[in-house]
């Protein structure tokens, strides 16, 4: 790798002294934009009981009016810099993100520092984006796609683990989230301790540091929330799921259980694991197999969600219902070699060159090379990850490979669900 | 106008008329080849729609050089991506690989643009897949009103048809069928080849005219004769169906990319919708984000009445549809979204965009243009996008034509597009949902 090339793959850090930690990273060359995050540790696993869905809704309302901008004016003020500001929420924390032409650094960065620390929560946006959650809420039962995962996370987690829920709270819960509960949350939640601003940005740490203390100092409070309990996941052989939604054309098939959490040792080789299974788009074997060679759906894939508590993997299809059967028997078969078979040397060979292959093509652009500075940053990964990850990728064995699926893909206590034209 | 950072844009034409845009970006570690073909669903017929998105498939399914399994492979194997897609105007492929790769994807685009294996058993193997592919769009309703609005507006032009084709195609199409349509429109006077990314311009132009000038002139892009009569009466549809809140989607014919009302027709979808579409990074395609400032969000959302509300104006070759789409707040009926909507577009009608909403518009295209181009495979998609539109210089001149619309040409066009009886308009209206919390 020539130097150009390793840039946006090494981040520095440095934390500063009310606990925030700011992480810097080049973007890649002949880029003229920057990306800048703030992540705080108030995913919706910290939502109390009885105000399910108040995570989100604190996400939603962030990029909604802050400081002395109301939602139109923040907007309009976006529109004439050439940003975007937005928030994503996941069990355990909450991105806020602010993109735009480099030249915009300072008024860019002054809004993420508004939306983060001075969200405005206005009574007419708090009601707006109620409506707009109770509408995902109703979504999240009518779509089949969204029914199955939601479903089949409450298949796999316990009640009251942090990845059990998608966040979006029920509607008796809604009725009961308020500006008060808004603003505590928010001041309890968006802290610098376990917080970080991660900046995709040709100015130099130095920059990126003054602009976290001179910014992001006028917290309500420092200490981070306690990390929620972690009940165990059962194990063991599970029954499948069907839930009938009448009216739709496809079976939405979800397969999986728990698995690794993102800084596991063996995260290298499940992810080797996964790429194997259903990761490698076109050359992965629930592709090759159920599209390629049985013709039998669209899209048949894998994934693994690690996360910093643990994590959980899913093989996915989208088939007809009378295919549907055959669909589960081939994945499930497949995910069942995962774990009992040795991978073939020339296969594994071959996933291994190709992740590594895809580098550049990950850091193309100033948004694609900030989501490795988010996961090195967040996860606590070493500085030189990504620059280290074709050596590590290559010190994967097969064996290991195997261990790691047994782990992190397993087929043992696996949990099956399907959503759609099931027949009953 | 959008500016790219590389080096300057080269297009040139091999003997065969095969059209090539090279966009070098020396500092790009990667490089991508997108090939546009000018055939799409606006080229079927009745019987055969769904044509071009199958032999998009079959693409993938084997040439001379790279039989089955051996492209994906050939490609994914040294980390690059490849995928297609289809739409009513044109279908494209890319491959973006690492850069030292770029042979990779010249030696398949060259294989496969005339000699696809389309093979009868592969044909009869796919017809599952992309009956999944349609059967998973049914599965959002926005997919089902969509495609009612576009059938209830267009009852002659092809247009009336969404590119995965009717069901009853799907099942009947052949292999005969689909190689006599390839063979027809597939080849190198109906394509444009486009490859962004870090290249030497020179060596790479040799290597294109080496790789694509032995391929046969060939590739028909005949003109749609076909044109829609003019609507006169509004038409309506109801769907029902499992869903969340109501909907509706309104679709008022709307002019096509060489129509001179084209730039304050994208204005009027601006200062309503709030997307800058042609002129934003990343927002050529796919479904609107919020728009705060925007007429109709502020119309719909902001008092309650609506939980989305958006305007889409995506000009296509042939005369299209400007739509707006609103989904209503619980309890909110949609006579009254309806109603509320009509007042906006009226008012937009009757006295024009503000000075304001003009400037921010203006300021909004200017600043998206300037960060339009990042990343060769992104460069290659957009300069193949709107090579399908337009000639060379389209992009700049419909960047200066919208710039310099003044606000009275938006108001006139405003009243121009929103009447009444030249409107289709479909309503979703949710069956109950089962389950519970």
């Amino acid at each position: 790798m020539g130097t150009e090339r390793t840039d946006p793959l090494r981040v520095e850090r440095e934390e500063l002294p009310n606990g925030l930690t700011v992480v810097r990273q080049p973007p890649p060359a002949g880029a003229s934009t920057f990306s800048a995050t703030f992540v705080a540790p108030s995913g919706w696993s910290y939502d109390r009981a009885g105000l399910e869905g108040l995570a989100r809704v604190t996400s939603d309302l962030l990029p909604s009016g802050a400081g002395k901008r109301s939602r139109v004016e923040l907007a309009r003020f976006l529109d004439s810099r050439g940003g975007s500001l937005g928030s994503h929420a996941d069990p355990e924390s909450v991105d806020v993100s602010v993109h735009g032409p480099s030249t915009e650094w300072e008024p860019l960065i002054r809004v993420l520092a508004d939306a983060v620390l001075r969200p405005r929560f206005d009574p007419e946006d708090i009601a707006r984006v109620k409506r707009q959650m109770h509408e995902r809420q109703l979504r999240e039962l009518s779509q089949p796609g969204e029914r199955v995962e939601r479903e089949f996370l409450r298949e796999v987690f316990p009640v009251g683990h942090p990845y059990r829920l998608t966040g979006l709270g029920t509607s008796s819960a809604l009725r009961r989230i308020g500006r008060p509960e808004l603003r505590g949350f928010h001041s309890s939640h968006y802290v610098p301790e376990g917080a970080f601003l991660v900046v995709t940005t040709p100015r130099p740490l130095a920059d990126v540091r003054r602009a976290g203390r001179r910014l992001f100092d006028d917290f309500a409070q420092e200490k981070a929330p306690p990390t929620p309990a972690l009940p165990s996941v059962p194990t063991g052989p599970r029954a499948a799921r069907s839930l009938a939604m009448e009216g739709n054309s496809q079976v939405e098939v979800r397969l999986g259980g728990a698995s690794l959490a993102r800084a596991d040792a063996r995260y290298p080789a499940l992810f080797l694991a996964n790429e194997i299974l259903g990761g490698r788009s076109m050359l992965c074997r629930l592709f090759q197999r159920v599209r390629e060679r049985h013709g039998l759906a669209y899209h048949a894939s894998s994934d693994v969600q690690p996360m910093r508590w643990g994590g959980y993997w899913h093989a996915q299809a989208g088939t007809g219902p009378e295919r549907a059967q055959k669909v589960v028997k081939l994945v499930r078969d497949e995910v069942r070699r995962m774990g009992e078979e040795l991978v073939r040397p020339s296969e594994l060979e071959l996933i291994r060159e190709s992740a590594i292959g895809e580098i550049p093509l990950e850091i193309e652009t100033t948004s694609g090379a900030h989501q490795l500075a988010l996961d090195v940053a967040y996860n606590a990964l070493p500085d030189t990850y990504y620059l280290d990850w074709p050596v590590t990728l290559r010190s994967v064995s097969a064996r290991a490979l195997r261990d790691a699926a047994q782990q992190g893909l397993s087929a043992e206590g696996a949990v099956t669900v399907l959503a759609g034209p099931v027949p009953r | 106008m959008p500016q790219r950072s590389g080096r300057p844009t080269q297009r040139f034409a091999l003997k065969n008329g095969l059209k090539v845009i090279l966009a070098p970006e020396p500092k790009s570690l990667t490089a991508s080849v997108w090939v546009w073909y000018r055939v799409g669903s606006k080229n079927e017929w009745r019987g055969v729609t769904g044509a071009s998105h199958w032999v998009e498939h079959m693409l993938f399914q084997g040439s001379p050089k790279y039989g089955k399994g051996k492209l994906d492979r050939a490609v994914i194997e040294v980390g690059g991506t490849l995928n297609a897609f289809t739409d009513t105007d044109f279908t494209a492929y890319f491959i973006t690989v690492p850069r030292q790769h770029l042979a990779v994807p010249l030696d398949i685009e060259s294989d496969r643009m005339t000699r696809a294996r389309i093979a009868p058993e592969e044909v009869e193997r796919e017809r599952t897949v992309i009956r999944s592919e349609r059967e998973g769009n049914e599965n959002w309703p926005e997919f089902r009103v969509d495609e009612e609005l576009f059938e209830l507006a267009f009852r002659r032009h092809p247009y009336h048809w969404d590119p995965l084709g009717f069901p009853e195609d799907i099942q009947r199409l052949t292999a005969v069928d689909l190689k006599s349509y390839y063979q027809r429109f597939y080849g190198t006077k109906n394509a444009v080849l486009v490859i962004a990314g870090g290249f030497d311009p020179a060596a790479l132009r040799r290597e294109v005219t080496r790789q694509f000038s032995p391929l046969p002139e060939g590739g028909d892009d005949p003109v749609v004769t076909t044109t829609e009569p003019e609507q006169r009466g509004e038409r309506r549809s109801e769907l029902t169906g499992p869903g969340t809140t109501p909907f509706l989607e309104i679709g008022w014919k709307a002019p096509s990319t060489s129509d001179a009302r084209t730039p304050a027709t994208l204005l009027v979808d601006v200062i309503l919708g709030g997307e800058a579409r042609l002129f934003s990074a990343g927002g050529v395609w796919g479904r609107s984000h919020e728009h705060p400032s925007s007429r109709l969000y502020r119309a719909l959302v902001d008092t309650g009445l609506a939980v989305r509300a958006s305007s889409e104006y995506r000009p296509k070759v042939h005369p299209s549809l400007f739509t707006v789409h609103a989904r209503a707040a619980k309890g909110v009926p949609l006579a009254r979204l309806e109603e509320t909507i009509d007042s906006e577009l009226a008012r937009l009608g009757r006295t024009g965009p503000t000075p304001t909403e003009m400037n921010d518009a203006r300021t909004k295209i200017r600043r998206g243009a300037a960060v339009a181009y990042e990343g060769a495979t992104f460069t290659g998609f957009r300069l193949g996008y709107l090579s399908m539109l337009g000639g060379p210089g389209f992009e700049s001149d419909l960047f200066h034509r919208v710039l310099t619309t003044k606000a009275s040409q938006v108001k006139a066009e405003a009243r121009e597009l929103f009447q009444t009886d030249r409107r289709s308009l479909v309503t979703y209206e949710p069956t109950e949902v089962t389950g519970g919390n």
